[in-house]
């Protein structure tokens, strides 16, 4: 029977149970959203004994189903009051559900100041202090923890961003290169495991694909048709193999909505080139890194690289959120510089986008120069170093707006906005706005349609169809999150009509159910369903599903817009 | 009329040029994407986006002097 494993920090006690029923067909999102719904209350502080952390593996996690290895990461957020799920590869979802743990709870509030770590393996688990690990950077701690439990074991860790409590603080696990980089960075859950003194969770399991499936033979030929569906698509089989995330720099560029400098009112930036994908590709080849690379094993898209950097370590990966807002968004156009703002948010433990966001807010300011590098890179090692102004900014960037008395803060519930510019990419604006999760691009991602051409074409610069894109993204992202499906099938799937079906036919075999495609769809659903009631009872309306007034009312060359979809249509977002 | 034309991710090898190097060109009036592309040899099923202005625009469209031409094969991240 699949269990829980509850870490209870006040006691310092581990407690394996069964898995409750009501979670038995819940994995990933769908499983961390309903149980901080049931079990965190909604109004309690996100850093104090009330809150939980809940990471689970999603539904395929664990099976050699094509590229499901994503594991889920929930609690209340630090850094937007609201429910979040923040979802990283790596190689720990794998793992944990090879052990047969269907989510691993961090609970209350230890009652002495210390750090400690949970290490996991097929004979149980065990905690123990980890004080000689506080204050390290996530590369190291990961490094010490493969060199003590061997060198195949996962390590879900935080940096000194986390033990300060900054709501910029992401939660990590290494690749399998031992890579401290896969980040389920978003929303300052790694404040919340650092609330906790929890340093890291060590997960040693020897296996990867072996989770129990009830039709192996069904099972099979699915996973085996979904890869093919996978691979025989554009973007998944070709795009994001050959150049990774960030080949959307020059075409989110070229379409003019692109934020640079702080969200100003220009959608391109001349030297985007230079920070590009195809930059990076040849860059990182050059140097004898790799191009293409997976972040977890199984997966068939691998659009993660290997950057080397000039000082002989290296950065794996660099996404295109990250390049945009260490690039365009700082007026930086140097990739090396991009690397090292990027690693240092990965050793810090940070959220790269928060972060990236952040510093474009604080170089509105006029604190430092757009365009200055030194600047940036020196302000960011503050934050490891907890100085007050590396304080200010490791809190993200309203905090940051609210200190330097910055109007322009592009955030939505506290959370900075990502790489697309919502007034000329209106879809995503909607997804920005009305997520649960705050200012998400993941959420709903309706830059497949709005300019990748990917499931239908909705035009980018006009308000019509913009929120039906988005509910029906939302929906399907929602679902895909419960699966430990990396998001990126959905290029595929919104394509091409077997896939969702196949996806089915995948749980169907796995679990011995007969699920159909509504179920999945009804599924979606009730997730954001269960998101929405814990952002209303912590105290969300619908005033909180708005932009940042700038988008309304200040025009984005070079398509003169604004964004001009209505409150009234905005409140229709979750009409099912 | 003048044009500004910009390739990427991979169609570079047929113009020659790095990608997003700026191309500028003289063109005949009533050139439509299709024939630009016809003239690199760009097989038409491997330009996936053709944006002019930073507007998705089909093959058929005819190019107005000023234009900035974006072509790329299917790309898409996240």
């Amino acid at each position: 029977m699949p269990k829980f494993l509850r870490i209870d920090m006040t006691n310092q006690q581990l407690k394996w149970e069964e898995c409750p029923e009501k979670y038995l067909p819940l994995g990933g999102r769908a499983l961390t959203s309903q149980f901080v719904l049931d079990e965190v209350p909604a109004t309690c502080h996100p850093l104090g004994e009330f809150n939980k952390i809940v990471i689970a593996p999603g539904l395929l996690s664990g099976t050699n189903a094509p590229s499901s290895g994503r594991l889920s990461v929930g609690a209340k957020s630090p850094l937007t009051g609201g429910i979040k799920e923040s979802n990283a590869g790596g190689i720990c979802s794998q793992k944990i559900a090879n052990l047969d743990i269907k989510a691993i709870v961090v609970e209350g509030l230890p009652k002495e100041k210390g750090f400690w770590m949970v290490k996991i393996s097929p004979e149980g688990a065990e905690i123990l202090p980890a004080d000689d690990l506080a204050g390290k950077g996530t590369y190291e701690v990961t490094e010490i923890l493969l060199e003590r439990y061997g060198k195949k074991v996962g390590v879900i860790t935080i940096g000194p961003a986390g033990e300060m409590l900054l709501a910029g603080a992401g939660v990590t696990n290494n690749d399998s290169d031992g890579n401290s980089s896969r980040y389920a960075g978003r929303g300052g859950l790694g404040a919340v495991m650092g609330s906790k003194g929890l340093k890291a969770i060590v997960v040693d399991a020897p296996k990867t694909f072996d989770v129990p499936v009830k039709d192996k033979e069904r099972f099979s030929a699915a996973a085996k048709k979904f890869a093919k569906i996978l691979m025989d698509h554009p973007v998944c089989g070709e795009g994001l193999p050959a150049f990774g995330t960030n080949v959307l720099m020059n075409i989110i560029n070229e379409a003019g909505t692109l934020p640079v400098r702080n969200f100003s009112n220009n959608g391109r930036f001349d030297l985007a080139n230079n920070v590009g994908g195809e930059t990076l590709a040849e860059v990182a080849k050059a140097r004898g890194g790799k191009a293409t690379h997976a972040c977890h094993p199984g997966c068939v898209m691998r659009c993660s690289n290997v950057y080397p950097m000039p000082d002989g370590k290296v950065c794996s990966p660099i996404e295109y959120e990250t390049a945009w807002c260490f690039g365009p968004n700082l007026e930086i156009s140097d990739l090396d510089v991009v690397a090292k703002l990027n690693y240092l948010c990965n050793d810090i433990g940070l959220d790269t986008i928060e972060m990236g966001v952040a510093l474009g807010v604080l170089m509105d300011a006029g604190v430092i120069p757009f365009g200055d590098a030194a600047a940036a890179i020196k302000a960011l090692e503050e934050v490891g170093q907890g100085t007050p102004a590396g304080r200010i900014l490791g809190n993200g960037s309203v905090f940051v707006g609210k200190a330097y008395g910055v109007t322009r803060v592009p955030a939505v519930k506290g959370q900075g906005i990502p790489a697309y510019d919502p007034r000329s990419c209106k879809g995503n604006g909607v997804t920005y706005a009305t997520t649960p999760m705050g200012g998400d691009h993941t959420a709903g991602y309706a830059v497949t349609s709005n300019i990748l051409k990917v499931g239908g074409f909705v035009d980018p610069t006009k308000a019509e169809g913009q929120v039906d894109l988005s509910r029906n993204l939302q929906i399907a992202t929602a679902a895909v999150d419960a699966t430990g499906l990396c998001l990126f099938v959905a290029f595929a799937v919104l394509d091409n009509p077997e896939g969702l079906p196949t996806v089915v036919e995948m749980l169907n075999a796995q679990y011995g159910l007969s699920l159909t495609v509504d179920n999945v769809v009804e599924l979606g659903q009730s997730i954001l369903k269960v998101e929405r009631e814990f952002n209303a009872k912590a105290g969300f309306t619908k005033a909180d599903d708005r932009l940042p007034e700038f988008f309304y009312t200040n025009k984005l060359a070079p398509h003169g817009t604004t964004f001009d979809i209505s409150d009234e249509e905005l409140d229709t977002v979750f009409n099912f | 009329m003048s044009i500004e034309l910009r390739v990427y991710t991979g169609l570079e090898k047929y113009t020659g040029t790095r990608y997003g190097e700026l191309i500028k060109l003289e063109l005949a009036e009533g050139t439509t994407i299709r024939e630009l592309i016809e003239q690199y040899k760009i097989p038409e099923q491997e330009v996936f986006s053709s944006l002019v202005n930073g507007l998705h625009k089909s093959l058929d469209t005819v190019l107005q002097d000023g234009d900035r031409v974006a072509l790329f094969p299917p790309v898409g991240g996240g």
